[in-house]
């Protein structure tokens, strides 16, 4: 059905390990196609391409395999070429593009963070810092719980105020970490994170950049912080959908605790 | 508290979730390849803040903070970790879990049904998001 393509490469890239599996059952094994100065890793595509947990894994582990032997740009899950000879013509047509984009993620890795509250400890917080909240739950515990009205209202000025909290704690995040990295690249949003923020980072750097998310992390007790990376700059690789979500994060999630009941 | 550093990725299936949408929605796309549509990944763009600002999730927010207790908490946001640690001891954390991450473990659902053979992952997932709190 065609040609599955990972990710793309320089042609000087260390040789990839020959076990890796691509995609598909039986997985494709997985090949590279040279044109000049780069080359593509690619794999025949399967009948059928679906974003299946096993699928989705081969990707990230073909890539993975790639980042570890040099700079690698990852295409997106689901990209398929007709044949071979389509994706040597893109290679020779783009070649300036995927140059410039290669040297300029040379060396680097995404780190992507996922930030979310702790339950008890942002109620704890909210509570300690709304006089009119606590007011109002100390007359509703001692009202043995108030009328649902009561705790309709209890709720909805703690509602907006996590919101509001989310969003500075985004902004908190994003800008304690943005000294230690590359570039900032805001995820996909409204995944069930109040922060989804991908760094690019030096390698070279990186264990200083773990540690000033360690700092962070101690600092506000009431984050709950996810790391995964290094990955393949996925969220770098200039793709135009990308840099229009690059630096919305604190915007949009300013808008959003703005407009609670939207 | 929840630590999660995949070095290298490498694969693991904790991390897969984790990175999901960076694989589905980042990354570079070519005009001469066909992307393949996807159907179901539309799921991951629902706007959890829609939930988040329902009645229910208010009763649930109130009745997180009608348990909380309120002579211990206020004004001492340094005695956060000490105050959690309790809380957790005292099993109040299994009841007033869900007020914030409900929401979470919604689209968790929505988007596990809609793929085939994520049901064993997501549980592991979770499951190990529970045990590192």
């Amino acid at each position: 059905m065609g040609t599955y393509v990972y990710g793309i490469i320089r042609a000087s890239h260390s040789p990839l390990r020959e076990d890796v599996d691509g995609i598909g059952d039986p997985p494709r094994p997985v090949r590279v196609l040279r044109q000049g100065e780069l080359a593509a890793i690619v794999s025949d595509a399967p009948e059928e391409l679906r974003p299946k947990r096993r699928d989705l894994l081969a990707h990230q582990r073909v890539l993975d395999e790639a980042g570890a032997g040099g700079v690698v740009l990852p295409m997106r899950f689901g990209s398929a070429s007709p044949d071979d000879d389509t994706v040597i013509t893109v290679l020779a047509e783009r070649a300036g593009d995927f140059l410039e984009r290669l040297r300029a993620l040379d060396g680097t890795a995404e780190y992507n963070i996922k930030a979310n509250h702790d339950e008890e400890a942002v109620l704890r917080l909210i509570v300690a810092d709304h006089d009119d909240i606590r007011s109002l739950a100390e007359a509703t515990q001692e009202a043995g719980g108030g009328t649902q009205e009561q705790k309709i209202r209890l709720g909805e000025m703690i509602a907006v105020a996590v919101q509001a909290r989310e969003a500075t704690d985004a902004e908190l995040l994003h800008q304690a970490l943005e000294p230690m990295a590359e570039a900032v690249s805001a995820g996909p949003q409204s995944t069930g994170w109040l922060a989804n923020l991908s760094f690019l980072v030096d390698r070279g750097s990186a264990e200083q950049f773990l540690a000033a998310v360690d700092e962070f992390r101690q600092e506000h007790p009431h984050l709950e912080l996810r790391v995964n990376g290094p990955l393949p700059p996925y969220s770098f690789v200039g793709t135009p959908s990308s840099q229009q979500a690059e630096g919305g994060t604190a915007e949009a999630f300013g808008a959003a605790a703005a407009q609670p009941n939207r | 508290m929840t630590v999660a550093t995949q070095q290298g990725g490498g694969g693991g299936s904790s991390g897969l979730y984790d990175v999901l949408e960076l694989i589905l929605d980042r990354g570079l796309v070519i005009d001469a390849f066909v992307r393949v549509s996807l159907v179901g990944i539309e799921i991951l763009k629902i706007d959890i803040r829609i939930v988040v600002a329902s009645v229910d999730t208010y009763l649930r927010f109130a009745e997180a903070c009608n348990r909380l207790d309120l002579e211990a908490g206020p004004r001492k946001p340094a005695g956060l970790t000490e105050l959690t640690g309790q809380l957790t001891e005292s099993g109040a954390r299994g009841k007033t879990k869900g007020a914030l991450s409900g929401a979470a473990e919604t689209i968790s659902d929505a988007f596990q049904q809609a793929r085939d053979g994520g049901r064993e992952h997501q549980g592991d997932d979770r499951a190990a998001r529970r045990r590192g709190e």
